[in-house]
């Protein structure tokens, strides 16, 4: 098995060795970076194009009906058929637009959700940069949507847009401090800032285990991170159709489709790595487990899409202000406490455990008491 | 507990996502739709895949079902029934029918019978208005069509009645 | 010295066109912010003159257009008009016509409920997954109206006099199986629904209706009950047989969105207790009266009313003795509902704008005729 584990790495030394051969040594580094950047691309699109089959696929299953079957055997050219319709359409830029940040705003979207595959391993050896400030980088890329949300917003001369674009920049970034504040609770429990190292740091468990309810705070962060249900309001459907991106249409709404999906498939990866040990597991080669967790925690992600309405966006700030942030302060604080008094791996366990049930459980019970209840309130 | 109720209903939507592999209308692997017999109507389950793939499986219609209209022949003679008396025309609420007919009493004979199908609500007075039992409403449901051919005569609605295998108006209501 | 923040307001058109307004319906909203100061809602945008068709048309003509009111319940609206003509013109309907009348008219009561659940949470966001749920169970019970009388949609089965036709072999045990799911459902809904915290946190206390301004406005139906209002019109003027039957008026204290969909879900339980009553007296015997093709009812006028799923739907018809009617008037349930809705939208935000049109529960079909 060893084998196939190492197959990607070592094409990539012959691919090297033959090109040093007749090219000065600088010119291979850099070929083989952009022959790395173009892989990466290349398979996320293609995971882009299975996931928007696949959404509407579960989606249907959920809802007692089959999804698209027409276009091709079970309906797998349905994404192709989608991708050439986007191409062909007409790009309109309404009247009141703002030129060019109507123009910039899918480029800026869109780009930063690709930069982050740079550093989420996928494999034992198969990364494209191993940083040692990692969980950093990623979460500094999640703010610059933002700006291309705001930007489209403003951007395109429309009400509704404006409202969708209001809406989004507050949910976005009032759900990145929670979602920094749990991601910097597995960097102490780990000790380390490269996401690499935290793959190799949960041996023998991973730390959703150790760290439940930082793996919740991180999950609905994430999920609110890319506006998916429950958390999709700026581009509510049923209220302001579509929100930001209604004056978009052709190659540039397909941006921000593509920006979407990638940001899913991005936030499910940093789950996996973070909490449910990477690519870590017995028999089948790395990378194939990988893909197995990520696609779980994205089938989770439709899951929760079927089934949830959504919250309004007001309670959507309360929610993550006054509840998840004290939360994650908390169980900050736990988490730094047990890891200073260096226990010895069983009881640290138990502690660690001890804590996060004393957290959580004090938390839920608080939201208990201030939600309205089903019952004559 | 909070978060009691989210649980419960992400366990209904799994649930019917997993039985919809078990139950309703099940397709021969690896074709996508059964053909050759009209759909079953399931039983109120609750669960199971509940899609059928129109056009290759249709259901049949219940036998009161109201499409089209159609003229009825006299099984012995071969002629239609209809001696253009006119009862549906004044019993349609909308002006649908026209009766076309010349002679007067004993000798009136139909010419042609005119037929608005693109102003049809297909609500049945006029059929219940006849009282020689000629004309019923058929199943045929699937009437669009490309040319701009609203109104149909008598040889389309005869030919609609040939096609149904009805002999007796008001068969279904016995 | 206080300095006050100065907002600009901003006027929003919900335009005819939109996913989520239950048919052609425009509401100009003038927001602050997320906050509606004021709403101006537009309609007619669905006005087909059912009123003045029907006065040129006579008494029989005229069953199928009163289908097309409130086409999501047609078998109510038929029934409302047959009440209205027999008390003009002094028919009495047998008693299995009347007992086969409220077996559908309670089946068409369960369907719109279903629907307005359904349609109720997918203004809220939950991607269509209870109105596909709901619309699973509404096509057993369409197959029911089809195989009764011949078209899902617009029955044309309740006739002044009686019924169109009797029912067919089979289908009363067919529809006790039908009610014995759709209890199950009912529980499967509520499990799903009821107690989801997000949709608590939505529908609790947001458009709240005190009693007082509801009366005032003349709602009636599932809105007046759900602000503690026990008034149905089965038990104020008892039409057909619905004193033979044991069942509640359900209502609830608080009048918020979470309340009308509660008490939705109950009347439904109600619906369904009624049915099986229904199901097991239903008598023999003939289903119409002798009623001419071409009623010519006395003079004199009548307002007939029965409690249609939505609420309290009446036809005021004057006669003058010939075979059309004179004057077809209708007193819309949707249309009077609809009324409230600027008093109680004010101060909410957007978001819950829609959710409140769709606990209020119209169809444009009603509201514009």
């Amino acid at each position: 098995m060893t084998d196939l584990e190492n197959i990607l790495p070592y094409l990539g030394e012959l691919i090297a060795r033959w090109l040093r051969g007749f090219l000065p040594s600088w010119l291979v580094d850099m070929i083989m970076m952009a022959i790395v950047g173009l892989l990466i691309i290349l398979l996320m699109v293609i995971v882009v194009m299975a996931l928007t089959l696949l959404e509407r696929k579960i989606l249907g299953r959920l809802q007692d009906r089959l999804g698209p079957n027409r276009v091709g055997p079970y309906g797998l050219i349905q994404p192709v058929a989608d991708v050439l319709k986007l191409l062909i359409k007409e790009d309109i830029i309404p009247e009141k637009a703002d030129r060019l940040l109507h123009f910039l705003a899918p480029v800026i979207i869109v780009v930063p959700a690709f930069m982050v595959w740079a550093v989420i391993p996928f494999g034992k050896k198969l990364v494209a940069a191993d940083l040692n400030i990692a969980v950093l980088y990623v979460i500094a890329l999640g703010s610059v949507t933002s700006i291309a949300i705001l930007m489209a917003g403003w951007g395109s001369g429309n009400k509704y847009a404006l409202l969708g674009g209001f809406r989004a920049v507050a949910q976005l970034f009032s759900y990145e401090v929670p979602m920094a504040l749990a991601i910097l609770s597995v960097v102490i429990a780990a000790g380390s800032m490269s996401l690499q190292k935290i793959v190799e740091a949960q041996s023998p468990l991973p730390f959703v285990l150790l760290q439940p309810v930082a793996f919740l705070i991180y999950f609905i962060c994430g999920v609110a991170e890319t506006n998916r249900s429950p958390f999709d309001l700026p581009e509510a459907e049923s209220e302001i159709i579509a929100g930001y991106h209604i004056e978009y249409s052709g190659v540039k709404w397909a941006m921000f489709f593509l920006a979407e999906y990638i940001n899913t498939f991005a936030v499910s990866a940093m789950v996996v790595t973070l909490f449910l040990g990477g690519w870590k597991g017995p028999i089948l080669p790395s990378y194939l487990w990988f893909f197995i967790k990520v696609a779980i925690v994205v089938y989770v992600f439709f899951w929760l899409r079927a089934t949830f309405p959504r919250l309004r966006i007001d309670q959507l700030l309360n929610f993550s202000w006054k509840f998840l942030v004290p939360l994650a302060m908390a169980n900050l604080l736990v988490t730094g406490l047990v890891t200073k008094l260096g226990l010895v791996y069983g009881i640290k366990v138990t502690a660690y455990w001890v804590g996060n049930i004393l957290v959580g459980g004090l938390g839920l019970y608080l939201l208990g008491r201030f939600t309205p209840k089903k019952a004559l309130a | 507990m909070f978060g009691l109720g989210l649980l419960k209903g992400l366990y209904t939507t799994i649930k019917h996502g997993i039985m919809t592999y078990f139950k309703g209308y099940k397709h021969p692997f690896p074709k996508r739709y059964f053909t050759g017999r009209p759909a079953p109507r399931l039983e109120p389950e609750g669960v199971g895949l509940f899609t059928l793939q129109y056009p290759e499986e249709k259901y049949s219609m219940f036998p009161r079902f109201r499409g089209a209209l159609m003229h009825l022949r006299d099984p012995q003679t071969g002629q239609p029934k209809c001696v253009a008396c006119g009862a549906c025309a004044l019993a349609c609420p909308h002006g649908v029918i026209e009766v076309v007919a010349e002679g007067k009493g004993k000798e009136r004979k139909l010419v042609d019978y005119l037929y608005n199908l693109g102003r049809c609500v297909f609500c049945r007075l006029c059929v219940e208005a006849c009282p020689y039992g000629a004309i019923e409403m058929s199943h045929e449901y699937e009437l669009a069509t490309y040319e701009n051919k609203m109104v149909l005569h008598l040889e389309d609605l005869l030919k609609i009645g040939d096609r149904s295998n009805v002999t007796e108006s008001g068969w279904a209501w016995k | 010295m206080a300095v006050a923040l100065k907002t600009q307001e901003i006027v929003l058109n919900m335009g005819p066109q939109h996913p989520s307004t239950h048919g052609v319906f425009r509401m100009v909203l003038t927001l602050e912010g997320e906050t509606i100061v004021d709403l101006k809602p537009v309609y007619g945008y669905l006005h087909r003159g059912i009123e003045k068709l029907s006065e040129g048309r006579s008494y029989l003509q005229a069953v199928p257009i009163t289908d097309r009111l409130d086409y999501m319940c047609a078998m109510t609206n038929e029934f409302a008009y047959a009440v209205a003509v027999e008390k003009l013109a002094g028919i009495k309907p047998p008693e299995r016509a009347e007992y086969i009348r409220v077996i559908m008219a309670e089946f068409t009561r369960i369907l719109n409920h279903m629907m307005a659940i359904g349609f109720l949470f997918n203004d809220l966001g939950a991607y269509f997954t209870p109105v596909l749920y709901a619309f699973r169970a509404r096509e057993h019970i369409l197959d029911l109206f089809e195989w009764a009388s011949g078209s899902r949609m617009m029955p044309n089965y309740i006739r002044p006099g009686g019924v169109a036709g009797d029912l067919p072999e089979g289908f009363i045990p067919q529809a006790k199986k039908l009610v014995a799911h759709l209890w199950k459902f009912a529980d499967e809904l509520d499990t799903f629904l009821s107690e989801n915290e997000i949709f608590l946190q939505r529908a609790r206390g947001v458009g709240v209706l005190p009693p007082e301004v509801a009366i005032a406005y003349g709602v009636t139906g599932p809105v007046l009950r759900a602000s503690g209002v026990k008034y149905d019109v089965r038990r104020a003027e008892p039409y057909s047989v619905y004193d033979r039957f044991d069942f509640e008026i359900p209502t609830l204290p608080n009048g918020d969105v979470y309340d009308r969909y509660m008490l939705r879900l109950l009347e439904w339980k109600q619906s369904l207790r009624i049915l099986e009553q229904a199901l097991d007296q239903i008598p023999d015997g003939p289903v119409s009266e002798k009623v001419p093709r071409r009623l010519r009812p006395p003079k004199g006028e009548v307002y007939g009313r029965i409690e249609a799923p939505k609420g309290e739907l009446g036809f005021y018809l004057v006669s003058d003795g010939s075979d059309k009617p004179y004057r077809f008037k209708i007193r819309p349930t949707s249309f009077v509902n609809l009324g409230v809705l600027r008093e109680i939208t004010i101060g909410h935000k957007v978001a819950d704008v829609v959710i409140i049109l769709g606990s209020i529960d119209i169809t444009m079909g009603e509201v514009d005729r």
